[in-house]
């Protein structure tokens, strides 16, 4: 018996190992109500602490490699290339003075959505408070696309919480550590966030792909989806919230193993493989943010005053152009009389005797006269010499009411107090 | 077989290293390897810690001493990633046995041969990655044989490049 360990003490050493191992896979792998195997997204407390011991000891060399990089990154940003520095400022103010416009022309936009968002019991969840963070490390694999960032329970980070970047979204916090957590990139293929196709209004579930591409599973096929159009977050998966950006469509593939079904893939907005700081969304609110508000406010401000300056211009630029007619001969008729105000009124009444005004006065349009007119044309009933219109020895009937019962057509008196009735109801015209 | 390999190995020589080259090696592997992706824009092209592994199991000719360095090696590795522990840890554990078994029987001093071991072992160990997750665990994962293949060549490459660097830390008896 101890001849049969030893002879072959290598090979079960290798088995008892891989024993070992099959056996803590297995509690690690639930069945699903679908019947399909899953990982459990919580991690056993076992589990949790293997993870916890790698992590503690790989952030800390990490962290050092990661703060050596910044510093010689930053030494030469900082100090050595700073040429063309002034430009890029000036261009910089340019764009925050022009986005500060913008962001005062949509913000009346913006709170009437808040109103009808209001109106139909719906929550739309802005960003509130972000963290930034900085990404030290990668799971080193091809089939995991996780990351780590150097912030964690220490910052009050939690599980599912969303990380962005200014350009699009990145992933959501997987797991939470002391001083790091764990990041899932939404190019894993395990990910899963609800997207919406700008322009066609699609919906999907964004994941990615053995390459590490994203792409949106489970769409039907549609012609519409073309290359180019922009991907938002849907915000109904209780992670993203609605509206950032998350790509644009690079094309669109048959599902393979769906022949009714596509895969869009998805050029991500974020630079997925060129993580440096990223943004974590530590709250959500159902209205913006003070900053946010400040912002906005000075925006209307600078709008308002904005305004006032075009408005003044105007007044300027006018006053500048009186100048100019004074000063310019040609533009005005020494001899030509003055012009009085009153001469409108003074052609009204011609037994007055008030002088015509010199100036023509303007074309007055004549109406064509119809062929064959009937009671719906303009003046029918008036005819151009003022005759009637009805042959002679026959009497002029008004025409039939139109939504009037029979009933209710009121007598014409022809006294004082009599109220004529309107013309359009009665089918004449008045005098 | 193992009292030959022993034997064989006794007349081979078997190679010994200062403890903080075992120690530390290992570590700045693994270091590297969840670090060097942020460099290279995510290229994941490489797999340290499984050359490391094959490197020691090779010199040090003893399956089991490979088995139990892959097994933390990849232990480690499954860690640091949001799958489940262990799939990397037997990918590495039979890689590490095999390259412990073939030193017993090889001339492991050769850089080629050891360029080429360390590439059936890194394609190997992405088999049995795959058969494990898709076959034992019953769970999806899309795969790419051409970025495997790629993995491999770069893992020979870094094995060429790495082998006789380590060599030189060698204790000589």
């Amino acid at each position: 018996m101890e001849s049969f360990f030893v002879r072959y003490r290598n090979l079960l050493v290798l088995l008892a190992i891989l024993l070992a191992q099959i056996i803590g896979l297995a509690m690690q792998v639930r069945r699903t109500d679908s019947g399909r195997n899953s990982l459990d997204p919580q991690d056993a407390p076992g589990v949790r602490l293997l993870r916890l011991w790698a992590d503690m000891v790989v952030t800390p060399p990490e962290r050092a490699f990661h703060a050596s990089r910044l510093g010689t990154v930053g030494l030469w940003q900082n100090y050595i290339d700073l040429r063309h520095i002034r430009e890029q400022n000036q261009d910089l103010q340019k764009t925050i003075d022009r986005l500060r416009l913008e962001q005062a022309s949509l913000l009346e936009d913006a709170k009437q959505g808040e109103r009808l968002q209001a109106l139909v019991d719906f929550q739309q969840k802005y960003i509130y408070k972000t963290l930034a963070a900085q990404a030290i490390g990668t799971s080193g694999s091809d089939s995991s696309r996780v990351f780590y960032i150097d912030k964690g329970a220490d910052y009050k980070l939690e599980r599912d919480m969303a990380v962005i970047t200014p350009d699009g979204i990145v992933g959501k916090v997987r797991d939470v550590f002391p001083h790091s957590a764990q990041v899932l990139a939404i190019n894993d293929q395990t990910s899963g966030a609800g997207v919406i196709l700008e322009t066609t209004r699609i919906r999907g579930i964004l994941r990615g792909n053995a390459a590490g591409r994203p792409q949106i599973v489970g769409i039907l096929k549609d012609d519409r989806i073309q290359p180019g159009e922009k991907v938002l977050t849907a915000g109904g998966d209780l992670v993203f919230p609605r509206g950032l950006p998350v790509g644009v469509v690079e094309k669109v593939v048959t599902d393979p193993d769906r022949d009714a079904f596509i895969d869009v893939i998805v050029k991500p907005a974020a630079h997925l493989d060129r993580l440096d700081e990223v943004l974590v969304i530590t709250s959500t609110e159902p209205r913006f943010p003070p900053e946010q508000q400040q912002d906005m406010a000075m925006s209307e401000m600078l709008k308002g005053a904005q305004a006032a300056a075009i408005s003044e211009a105007n007044k300027e630029q006018k006053k500048a152009s009186e100048v100019m007619a004074e000063r310019l001969p040609g533009l005005t008729d020494p001899n030509a009389p003055a012009a009085n105000p009153a001469s409108g009124q003074a052609t009204a009444q011609p037994g007055q005797g008030a002088t015509p005004p010199a100036t023509t006065p303007p074309p007055v349009p004549k109406l064509l006269h119809p062929q064959h007119p009937d009671r719906f044309t303009p003046a029918a009933a008036l005819p151009p010499n003022g005759e009637s219109s009805a042959p002679a020895g026959q009497e002029k009937k008004p025409a039939p009411k139109i939504g009037l019962k029979p009933e209710s057509k009121p007598e014409v008196k022809s006294g004082p107090k009599a109220n004529p009735p309107p013309a359009h109801a009665e089918g004449k015209t008045q005098p | 077989m193992s009292l030959l390999g022993a034997d064989y190995r006794r007349d081979m020589g078997v190679h010994s290293y200062p403890f903080l080259v075992y120690a530390l090696t290992p570590l700045a592997a693994l270091v590297l390897q969840a670090w060097l992706p942020r460099l290279v824009r995510g290229y994941t092209w490489f797999d340290l810690p499984l050359v490391v592994t094959v490197y020691f199991a090779l010199a040090r000719r003893n399956p089991i001493q490979g088995s139990l360095m892959g097994a933390g090696m990849g232990l480690f590795e499954d860690a640091l990633t949001h799958h489940a522990i262990g799939v990397n840890g037997i990918a590495k554990t039979v890689a590490g046995f095999l390259a412990g078994s073939v030193g017993v029987r090889i001339d492991v001093e050769n850089h080629t041969i050891r360029m080429m071991v360390t590439f059936v072992l890194s394609l190997l160990s992405s088999v049995i990655y795959f058969s494990i997750y898709r076959v034992l665990l019953g769970l999806s994962l899309e795969w790419s044989w051409l970025a495997e293949l790629m993995k491999a060549v770069v893992n020979s490459l870094i094995a060429m490049v790495l082998f006789p660097l380590l060599d030189r830390t060698q204790v000589r008896d």
